[in-house]
């Protein structure tokens, strides 16, 4: 009966070319235009960790200087070093990382010209807290966090390009005047999404260089991104030595992250950092009243807005859109099959039930949704990439936005939905007419 | 002066390679306030006789003269304000506007002759009474019988006040009791004064009128008046008597 | 005309009318809030920098020679390449400063009238060499640049000395809102620091950090191993195939070192990409919806001419000429997108105040919804054409046929 059903659908499209052409550019479009505009939002907005977004946790201390306005609603976006190298210590996160960009020179190992580089400096528990893929080798210890090791991870790109893509675990890159030994080669990585960039650039591509962070001082790396400071240095304080000043001065440029996995600690890691600057107001830091924030992945990257607000819009709008592409295939199938009200007739005068009659239709309907659908995910394949020329990273790179499985099975699901509602009513009027009405018109 | 005159008028319709001839050489004289019958077999020509001297459809060959005017080259506004302005139809399915009621179907020629508002509802009332509708001004046409049906379609051309009615099989539709109560109606209008061109394939009808007219193959092929005028009287049922007075 | 009946008939073809007022609805609401999200953005990309961007080059070195370590040898580095940069043929005017148009980058700094209390002003702050004014074509209004003897004064300034600045008219007036400024002292938020306003720049537009339209330059190099030094580099023609030239000329002078050129404009281009992503997208997503909208009045008359032959032949016997039909299938059309159109009117309202309380944007002006109705209006009528034409070719004779 379905192959039936279906041989009379191929029928009736090959009866109205134009019109069933009409019909499936309706459903393409809308189908199209909500599912590119609906994955850009999707790729943006959906968890950049999976699974552990939960329990990642952004740590913000209010340290607003004196001049300050003192009734800030938010603290800054960032922590100081000795700040970050305090909280290092606690144990009550199961794991926890302070990072910032820097950049440097990079010589190859074969005496080529150097290349500058951005470098992200994180501790060890960095790579199991953001789920970093390895090819080669792993992060170093946290041991190498703390001697430290003149150790290095880098990108499977840099990897490609200094050593060909072979296993160079073990070998030796010279970054400005350090030799660092490799001790791991990342996977192929580019989450859309940076989650541990989130104040700076989350949107960027991953750095190709991390180093432990405890390399800051010796190797003398200045952070690149951002950095904020309250208090102008004090006299003679910029003839300290780099690692000492860090520790004395108000720059804020280190992101911290903790992972705590449930509620308890949650509570008990914020009661810490408050319990970590009421110590610290002592020595006349933090000025202003306490206001510190433990805050998760996915509610900083909504107060970040991380995703931006016309992205959303646009997502917003293009589903109104296939809202429009649906009433308008509601109207256009109506035509079709009222305009078959007599074959229908003469049907239903042969002993054709009106269930039989409806799902005829239905058919019909569904046939040419899903079409339309298939020609939609093409169409919005099209769409991603014209939007990936502004997102995207370059020839090589990775494609920013790209259909991913779900979206896919969104989109089908979402025509067959289409010409189920926009078949429903047509289906359901043609059914409901008597059959006389259809033989003795006109 | 004749109503309509038609000399040697051809009308050939072409389906392709198939060309059928619907009238060949077609010439015919209807007098003012004639009522003439026309039958035929089927397929022979006279709904295209009826289009023709409807302005409904182009002829090939001939002339044609309606109500003293050659009308054979006109323009489609000029054959529009004719139709609009002399010609009456009433067709054997009705063609009633579905979606308009009574009034607004009586209303359709009047506003096409863009005549006031004030004017359009005197003889929209005055024709819906004369078929004896008053009480359903607003009702839909499928919510009236056939022969109810067919009432306003006549109300509708009385309203236009025309010259000249061509009726396509008007009682083919209806039962011979809504039949019979058409056909007073009609001859009531021809009474006034009214020319009417009627074609039936019912021989008690047609032979009700003052001239009947048969058509085969596109041609007309009994010429001579069956039944002189006075005679025709005679024939006419009891009640019509009375209407006629 | 026929109000009145293609009205009453209207309200009894109910399916096709709610179709085709829901649609035409919908459309208005999207395409109004599209247009005025679309007139938001452009706003914001016409907005001129104020700088000469299309003759501008930024250039950005960084050493990587250890030789280059030496701040002395960085400084001496700083006015060689200055003299020869200005020496390629068809420079204008180089700068070695701070500042970095377009790049969302540069210092922000809170500065404030000395002795007063509250809120410091916020204000991008930058190194200017004396050549800055000139290099990016904004003219000082009031008071004067920076001299020779200043700029090289500059880093080595010591803290308690007043140092001359040259600010934004915004910055000025956030300062001394009652004018006056040229002259007057201005301080960091803590006072460690005076600077003395010795001239006024007008034009100034460096979108970053919320602080566009402020700035305060200072007659300091800005150069360091490990961040580089930066100049700008004002050109007499296209700046592009400039390029590979000055490059040529720095690396001459020191090869130890990177050195990466970027026009202006294609800055400017980057900074506006995803906002200009966006103005594209709402106008294909405006295009697409009003086709597929067009389309759908287009088939729901195509439909109902169609199914109305037998009508259109009868009107046509009871003498509406072809005109006649065209006008009554363009009326009824219109009434219907009227009806639509009114209803978008209101949507288009709840729909903006939805994306404005939800997400962003701003408020629907009048305009911007008196031109999507009318637009509207227009494509429904225009869509509604072909059908209307097929309409009036129906033949007359149509109503005498018995099917
Ligand atoms: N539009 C048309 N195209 C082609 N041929 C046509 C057309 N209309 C009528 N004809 C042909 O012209 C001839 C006369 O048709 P017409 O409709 O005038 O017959 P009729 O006498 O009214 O028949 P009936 O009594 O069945 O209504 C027929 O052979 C018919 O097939
Ligand atoms: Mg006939």
């Amino acid at each position: 009966m379905l192959l039936y059903n279906l041989r009379l659908a191929w029928k009736s499209v090959r009866r109205y070319p134009v019109l069933s052409a009409l019909i499936l550019l309706g459903i393409a479009l809308g189908v199209g235009v909500s599912t590119t505009f609906i994955t850009a939002y999707h790729v943006l907005a959906r968890d950049p960790v999976p699974g552990k977004s939960g329990s990642l946790h952004y740590v913000r201390m209010n340290s607003w200087g004196v001049a300050d306005d003192p009734f800030r609603q938010t603290p800054p976006p960032l922590i100081t070093w000795r700040d970050a190298q305090e909280l290092l210590k606690s144990r009550v996160p199961a794991r926890s990382t302070a990072t910032f960009a820097s950049r440097g020179t990079v010589f190859p190992p074969d005496g080529t010209r150097p290349s500058r580089q951005s470098l992200r400096l994180v501790t060890a528990d960095f790579f199991p807290m953001f789920d970093v893929p390895f090819r080669y080798g792993g992060p170093w210890s946290r041991e190498a966090d703390a001697r430290p090791e003149t150790v290095a991870v880098i990108s499977s790109a840099l990897n490609d390009r200094l050593f060909g893509g072979a296993n160079s675990v073990g070998r030796t890159i010279r970054i400005e005047k350090t030799e660092l030994k490799i001790v791991g080669v990342l996977a192929p990585w580019r989450p859309r999404v940076r989650a541990y960039a989130l104040v700076s650039d989350p949107l960027g591509a991953p750095e190709p260089v991390f180093l432990p962070l405890a390399l800051t001082g010796p190797m003398e790396l200045r952070p690149a991104e951002f950095q904020m400071s309250w208090r102008t240095p004090a006299p003679g304080e910029e003839k300290l030595p780099y690692a000492s000043r860090l520790l004395v001065n108000e720059v804020l440029f280190v992101g911290f992250w903790a992972e705590l996995p449930n509620p308890e600690s949650v509570r008990a890691y914020r009661s810490f950092v408050d319990a970590y600057v009421t110590e610290q107001k002592k020595h006349g830091r933090f000025p202003h009243p306490l206001n510190n924030r433990v805050t998760s992945v996915l509610d900083l990257m909504a107060e970040l807005k991380v995703v931006p607000p016309q992205t959303k819009a646009l997502a917003v709008i293009s589903l109104l859109f296939l809202v429009v592409a649906a009433l308008n295939l509601i109207g256009l199938f109506l035509g079709t099959v009222l305009a078959r009200a007599s074959t229908v007739g003469v049907r239903r005068a042969l002993g054709a039930s009106r269930w039989t009659i409806f799902v005829q239709h239905l058919v019909e309907c569904e046939l040419m949704g899903l079409a339309g659908g298939i020609l939609g995910v093409l169409l919005s394949l099209a769409g991603l990439a014209v939007l990936n020329r502004v997102y995207g990273d370059g020839p090589k790179g990775v494609a920013f936005f790209q259909l991913d499985v779900p979206m896919v099975l969104a989109a089908v699901v979402l025509s067959l939905l289409a010409g189920a509602i926009a078949g429903l009513y047509p289906a359901w009027r043609i059914c409901a007419i008597p059959p006389a009405r259809h033989l003795k018109s006109q | 002066m004749p109503m309509l005159k038609m000399d040697n008028v051809s009308k050939i319709y072409r389906t392709g390679l198939v060309e059928t001839r619907a009238l060949r050489d077609f010439s015919l004289t209807v007098d003012e306030g004639e009522f003439v019958t026309i039958t035929g077999p089927s397929g022979s020509g006279k709904t295209t006789f009826l289009n023709v001297s409807g302005l409904l459809d182009a002829f090939e060959q001939g002339t044609y003269w309606l109500d003293g005017m050659d009308v054979s080259r006109l323009s489609d506004r000029e054959m529009s304000r004719v139709r609009n302005e002399k010609i009456g139809f009433i067709f054997q399915g009705f063609n009633l506007l579905p979606d308009l009621d009574v009034f607004d179907n009586v209303d359709v020629p009047l506003r096409y002759r863009r005549l006031p508002a004030k004017e359009r509802k005197a003889r929209i009332e005055k024709a819906v009474a004369m078929v004896g509708l008053s009480s359903r001004l607003r009702h839909l046409p499928s919510q009236l019988s056939g022969g109810q049906q067919q009432r306003v379609a006549i109300a509708r051309v009385l309203a236009g006040d025309p010259k000249l009615i061509l009726a396509d099989e008007p009682t083919g539709n209806l039962d011979s009791a809504m039949a019979r109560e058409i056909m007073e109606i009609l001859e009531q209008v021809n009474e006034a004064g009214t020319t009417i061109i009627m074609v039936t394939h019912n021989p008690e009808h047609a032979a009700r009128a003052h001239r009947q007219l048969h058509i085969a193959d596109g041609r007309l092929v009994d010429f001579e008046r069956i039944t002189p005028f006075p005679l025709n009287r005679v024939e006419r049922t009891e009640s019509s008597r009375q209407v006629a007075g | 005309m026929e109000f009145g009946p293609i009205f009453r008939s209207l309200l009894r073809s109910r399916a096709r009318v709610i179709l085709i007022v829901a649609e035409v609805a919908l459309t208005l609401a999207i395409v109004a809030n599209c247009l005025s999200l679309i007139l938001d953005t452009r706003a914001q990309l016409a907005r001129p920098s104020g700088f000469d961007d299309e003759h501008l080059i930024a250039i950005q070195t960084n050493p990587f020679d250890d030789r280059l370590r030496d701040q002395k040898v960085l400084d001496r580095l700083v006015d060689q390449d200055r003299r020869t940069l200005a020496t390629v043929a068809g420079v204008r005017a180089v700068s070695h400063t701070g500042l970095r148009p377009w790049e969302r980058s540069g210092n922000i700094t809170a500065v404030r009238v000395p002795g007063t209390h509250g809120e410091p002003a916020r204000t991008q702050s930058a190194e200017a060499d004396p050549g800055l004014f000139d290099t990016l074509g904004i003219p000082i209004v009031q008071g004067r640049g920076f001299t020779e003897a200043e700029y090289d004064h500059g880093a080595d300034a010591p803290l308690s000395e007043v140092q001359p600045v040259v600010v934004s008219r915004a910055l000025a007036d956030a300062l001394y809102p009652n004018g006056g400024a040229l002259g007057k002292p201005v301080a960091d938020a803590e006072e460690t620091q005076r600077f003395t306003i010795v001239g006024i720049v007008d034009r100034f537009y460096n979108p970053f950090g919320n602080t566009s339209e402020k700035v305060m330059f200072q007659p300091a190099r800005s150069v360091g191993f490990d961040f580089g030094s930066r100049y700008l580099v004002r050109t007499q023609g296209n700046p592009a195939p400039l390029m590979p030239q000055l490059e040529k000329a720095l690396l001459g002078v020191e090869k130890g070192r990177f050195v990466q050129l970027r026009t202006l404009v294609d800055s400017r281009d980057e900074f506006h990409g995803r906002d200009r992503l966006l103005v594209a997208s709402l106008n294909a997503v405006m295009a697409l919806l009003v086709l597929v909208t067009a389309l759908g009045i287009v088939g729901l008359t195509s439909f109902s001419v169609a199914e109305r032959q037998r009508q259109i032949g009868t009107r046509r016997a009871l003498g509406a000429d072809r005109l006649a039909i065209v006008r009554h299938f363009l009326l009824e059309n219109w009434m219907v997108t009227s009806f639509g159109v009114v209803l978008g009117v209101l949507l288009a309202y709840g729909l903006n105040f939805g994306i404005v309380t939800w997400v962003a944007g701003a408020k629907l002006s009048l305009a911007t919804v008196a031109a999507g109705a009318l637009a509207l209006w227009t494509i429904g009528l225009g869509a509604a054409l072909g059908p209307a034409l097929r309409g009036a070719r129906v033949p007359p004779a149509i109503a005498t046929r018995n099917v």
